[in-house]
């Protein structure tokens, strides 16, 4: 059973009262809310994902509610609690969706240790994986978002899941996260895209969600094979180019990404080693022409 | 330049490296460490890690050379010493005497 299934005033039941578990990936979640908009989102955002029975083990237990004590008088703003504990400090209401995506990020990189993870998108083609390291900025969820409306499968926008000692990397297909001018860009590239509301003013800008293709939700237990490494650089008016880039210099941008690599220690040494070892590596310029970063992309696979 | 000068890897069985052509990356166990080395820095490195007991400088610059295929002069001299220097200080190696 997918979230499609489950009856908006049921969902809304769960979002609001025992919670509402659904499988992301290699992880279930449990998420409560009483705000009408994280529920729209959802709704709109994971209802390819598979819906777990309620009383389902949930590796993580998260809400986003309006916070209690003197900041309840503070406007309307929303908190995000993982095993009802509040990490983070509240944001106006309005950004409760994204809020719950940022905290959902957290979980993950600060709690699956048993992945190596990396700051990276992560698309797949033919069983080839292409990770996408970089630093906020850079296009790298424009270009992810490009690349999967063009085919391409989506493992994930912002966080790579490597498993140690394995060459693979373990899919978390989940909302493609888009921000300011790349909504736009985006909308118009992708037209059949399903794009959530845009919230305004958020730290990062405008934030806008993109749903995950259902062929890539339905494939989340597929791992796949990392082939290319690219470095992409997004800088407006520049010409797009694929170059060359040394093993030594990706396995170092890898290192600078990763979340947990000191956790690690050797293990990820090696395990990060190991795919620069078996990977094409790449450093990628463009400056908005998406058609033609996405035939760059194709290029790369023939060759 | 003090050419009888030997050095050592610092913890040799603490590090993990791996070659990517002319580069050389290292973890450090003991210092929770990862480097990158480019070529002079990989050369001078893995000399030193193939001799667990210690490579005096001046055999140091010799395999430098052969590996570089260039002179051993005393501008390499001065170059591979420096990169002794560099890589003490990242706590790879230290000197014997």
């Amino acid at each position: 059973m997918i979230l499609a299934d489950l009856a908006p005033s049921e969902m809304r039941r769960r979002l609001s009262g025992p919670g509402l578990r659904v499988r992301l990936g290699p992880v279930a979640v449990q998420i409560r809310s009483p705000f009408a908009s994280v529920a729209s989102a959802i709704a709109l955002h994971y209802a390819e994902h598979d819906l777990l029975d309620p009383s389902a083990f949930a590796d993580f237990r998260v809400s986003v509610d309006p916070p209690f004590g003197a900041r309840r008088f503070v406007g309307k703003q929303a908190l995000f609690k993982f095993d009802g504990m509040a990490n983070f400090r509240p944001l106006p209401a309005t950004q409760a969706f994204p809020l719950l995506e940022w905290g959902l990020n957290w979980c993950v990189t600060s709690q699956c240790h048993q992945y190596l993870i990396i700051h990276a998108a992560v698309v797949e083609r033919g069983g080839k994986a292409l990770l996408l390291p970089a630093p906020p900025a850079s296009g790298k969820s424009t270009l992810c978002a490009a690349l999967v409306a063009r085919g391409w499968r989506l493992l994930s926008d912002e966080l790579a899941l490597i498993e140690l000692g394995r060459r693979s990397v373990v899919p978390m297909p989940r909302p493609i996260s888009l921000k300011n001018k790349s909504i736009g860009a985006i909308a118009r590239f992708w037209p059949d895209a399903a794009i959530g509301d845009v919230v305004p003013d958020t730290l990062k800008g405008s934030v806008a969600h993109v749903r995950p293709p259902g062929d890539s939700v339905r494939r989340g237990g597929e791992a796949a094979v990392p082939a290319w490494v690219v470095l992409p650089r997004y800088a407006e008016g520049e010409a797009t180019e694929l170059a060359a880039l040394s093993k030594g210099e990706a396995f170092m941008q890898l290192v600078d990404s990763a979340f947990n690599y000191s956790v690690h220690g050797r293990a990820g040494f090696e395990t990060l080693a190991d795919l620069v070892d078996a990977c094409e590596c790449r450093a990628f310029t463009y400056g908005g022409a998406l058609d033609e970063a996405v035939g760059a992309f194709d290029d790369l696979v023939k060759t | 330049m003090n050419g009888n000068r030997t050095w050592r890897a610092l913890a040799p069985e603490a590090i993990a490296s791996r070659t990517f052509d002319d580069e050389l990356v290292l973890y450090n166990d003991v210092t929770g460490s990862t480097h990158h080395l480019s070529v002079l820095g990989r050369s001078v490195m893995l000399a030193v890690l193939a001799h667990p007991c210690g490579v005096a400088l001046d055999a140091l610059v010799r395999r430098v050379a052969d590996d570089s295929g260039i002179d051993a002069d005393d501008a390499l001299a001065q170059s591979v010493e420096r990169t002794l220097a560099e890589l003490s200080e990242l706590r790879l190696v230290t000197p014997t005497i």
